[in-house]
């Protein structure tokens, strides 16, 4: 059982508590959802449980966590890791080791386990979730769903009773999410008390027991799923959640009038003799919105880079405007927004930022773009200092400005809530019929909501190439 | 998304030396040909050091990284012995120093290099914990190691950014190419490093209890036949040192 008693807490350099007075009980064995805005206080209740709150994440607490009788707010950390097993997001941070076998002895070995016992528990582990086949390998070339398994799998190693999952799919395509619910579905068979915080809620309709949905650091309601399911769609879209049933997401696109064609050439690419992508033909209308979905590892990534010209081994050519690119020419056309939008962030205010590269003739132009992306009242900031669509949105400002004419996106709205997706999609529309853009995701609710054309690449070859 | 030359591979490393034995190589090197320390005879063995890098980098299958250190370093060596008799004047004082200063520091560079790319954390760790270090300086080294692979996957991204906005040597904020470079790294560094602590703690790490390790390392021949090559200066400077 996990209990929660009167807690607040205020991050040390905030200036507001990012959760106040919460009390709450979760009984052994129970599977809940804690949902609700970006910065309401999901992540916070997670990391209560786990312990990072106040052990490592410092500020001001008032209030206790009980897990399974051991008071988490006093113990220290190596304790709690024995009871309370946490999954994060990033698979990039949240590996200690290169290779899967040592990652999924790493918990055991802190414990101080003896090596016997230890391989028994991989074993086990490794039967028990069907990784066998993943062993010896190194980390950073599985993909993200794999990656995510064997996070699961090395906290299951350590044989924990409760089980915390901060937002585990924001990087997952839809066969990994899956994937990861079977695994958490046999972590439920097995007894476990599982919380789970997160933005995309259909693939926790059959799991979870409980819906716990907070707003301002406060709980705003507490029910049972079946009372959650009954909610409609608005109803759900008001506290700021994304849909439960991913079919119903919301169909808005028309009004896309473009005739001219932008061609590609020749996108063939291999990396060390392996071709990881092969199109030799696609003729795609200037100023449409094309979704590039495809499964992790399809050849999407390899895809983006080549467009933006940033593989100097690449061949291929777009033809746009009567003009045909090559891949130097296509450095200056074309632009990504990466996933990490702090990748491409130099200068030390906004206005600097969206200048720098700017093609001099603009100069003009900087206020009325600064405007339209609503960037205005920012110019002086730090982009840094920025949330995270506003760093997405400097980052277009800073494309509009270099005369970029085709825009690539990389995952904008992994790990956003209903109403960041929202602004995002909307982002994208104003873009269309005025640059081409190219969106690789795997937000089906984002595709639906602006985009006009959907492109899916699987083994480095075209699937499917359809309009909306 | 390529593999980064510092991360090390499971699989296909040639031959294995234990972790021990690497960092006692990296020691020699960074003693007797950065530091130039031995005297006479030591530093006659120097071109003998030298070579090792490129072997070991040769035996894990590095071509391209043992290449490029075989031809640099043969460049630098030649041209510091050359130049210094043909050149003159500022020319000569320039060549030298970039000479000397490549010939001196490569080895010790690619030594490093072969140590990480070839060492997984967890058998750098068991090879301290074999060596009785204490954990205090065990798990701060470990996540230094941890980190260097994630430090150049970042700064590749960042790369690729700069030349999307092109910024580039030649480029009209050539000047600026570091601060440009220096400011998003940290910061993406900082947030990854945080969340990679976070992660770590809620598995147990930093515990009272001494942690073990199913890394199987330990001496073989080839272990023996290099820590018998490393010794050998340190002999020649005893000797040295009382006379003989």
């Amino acid at each position: 059982m996990i209990e929660i008693k009167n807690v607040s807490f205020r991050h040390e350099n905030a200036d507001e508590g990012s959760i106040h007075d919460i009390t709450l009980t979760i009984p052994d064995g129970q599977c809940v959802l804690l949902c609700g805005e970006s910065g309401s206080g999901k992540t916070t209740i997670t990391r209560l449980i786990n312990g990072l709150i106040p052990h490592y994440y410092e500020g001001e607490m008032h209030g206790e966590v009980i897990a399974n009788g051991l008071n988490v707010t006093k113990s220290e950390l190596y304790e709690t890791a024995k009871k309370v097993g946490s999954v994060f997001q990033n698979p990039r941070s949240q590996f200690f080791c290169v290779d899967t076998t040592s990652e999924l002895a790493f918990g055991c070995e802190n414990m101080g386990l003896p090596e016997a016992d230890i391989l028994s528990r991989i074993d086990k582990v490794t039967a028990e979730m069907n990784i066998k086949s993943l062993m010896g390998q190194n980390i950073f070339e599985l993909s993200g769903g794999e990656k995510q398994k064997i996070a699961c799998g090395s906290v299951s190693a350590l044989q924990p009773e409760i089980m915390v999952l901060d937002e585990p799919t924001s990087n997952l395509d839809l066969n990994a999410i899956e994937e990861l619910k079977e695994t958490v579905q046999k972590w439920k068979q097995s007894g476990k008390t599982i919380i789970i915080a997160e933005h995309r809620l259909y693939w926790l309709r059959e799991i979870c027991d409980r819906v716990i949905c907070t707003q301002n650091g406060r709980i705003e309601f507490d029910m049972t799923m079946e009372e959650f399911k009954s909610l409609s769609d608005e109803e759900r879209n008001a506290y700021g959640l994304r849909p439960l049933f991913a079919e119903n997401a919301v169909q808005t696109v028309g009004n896309f009038s473009g005739t001219d064609i932008l061609t590609l050439n020749n996108f063939s690419f291999s990396y060390d003799k392996k071709e990881v992508l092969n199109i030799p033909k696609l003729e795609i209308p200037v100023g449409s919105i094309v979704a590039v979905t495809g499964h992790n590892g399809a050849g999407k990534s390899t895809f983006s880079r080549c467009l933006c010209g940033l593989e100097k081994r690449f061949k291929g050519t777009v033809l746009l405007n009567g003009e045909t690119l090559k891949s130097r020419q296509l450095l200056k056309k074309c632009y990504m927004v990466m996933q990490d939008v702090n990748h491409q962030l130099f200068c030390e205010t906004v206005e600097e930022e969206v200048q720098l590269g700017m093609n001099e003739e603009n100069a003009g132009k900087v206020q009325k773009i600064l405007e339209e992306l609503d960037l205005d009242g920012f110019a002086q900031r730090h982009p840094m200092s920025l949330s995270g669509g506003q760093k997405q949105r400097t980052a277009i400002a800073s494309a509009m400005l270099a005369d970029k004419e085709i825009l690539l996106f990389d995952e904008p709205t992994s790990g956003l809530d209903f109403k960041h997706m929202e602004q995002t999609a909307k982002l994208l529309s104003s873009l269309k019929n005025k640059k081409t853009v190219f969106v690789a995701t795997h937000d089906p609710e984002l595709i639906s909501r602006c985009c006009t054309h959907i492109l899916r690449i699987e083994n480095g070859v075209i699937d499917e190439f359809t309009s909306r | 998304m390529g593999r980064s030359i510092l991360q090390a591979s499971v699989t296909d490393r040639g031959l294995v030396l234990d972790p021990r034995t690497k960092i006692l190589l990296l020691l020699n090197m960074a003693i007797f040909v950065l530091g130039s320390a031995g005297g006479g005879r030591v530093q006659a063995l120097t071109p003998l050091f030298c070579a090792m890098p490129a072997v070991l980098l040769l035996s894990a299958k590095k071509w391209r990284t043992a290449i490029t250190y075989i031809i640099l370093f043969s460049v630098s060596y030649v041209g510091y012995a050359v130049f210094g008799d043909i050149t003159t004047g500022f020319l000569h004082y320039f060549l030298l120093s970039c000479c000397g200063i490549l010939a001196r520091f490569l080895p010790s560079i690619m030594m490093g290099g072969y140590l990480v790319s070839t060492t997984t954390v967890s058998e750098f760790t068991a090879a301290m914990l074999k060596m009785k270090l204490s954990e205090k300086i065990i798990i701060p080294l470990s996540v230094m190691f941890r980190f260097f692979p994630t430090v150049f996957d970042e700064a590749a991204s960042i790369n690729a950014a700069m030349k999307m906005r092109g910024i580039h040597l030649g480029g009209k904020n050539a000047g600026k190419i570091l601060e440009y470079r220096i400011v998003p790294l940290m910061t993406c560094c900082v947030k990854i490093g945080e969340e990679l602590s976070a992660a770590a703690l809620t598995r147990g790490l930093g515990g009272e209890v001494r942690r073990t390790n199913i890394c199987n390392i330990g001496f073989k021949v080839q272990d023996f036949i290099f820590i018998t090559v490393s010794i050998v200066p340190y002999v020649l400077w005893i000797l040295d040192i009382v006379g003989i």
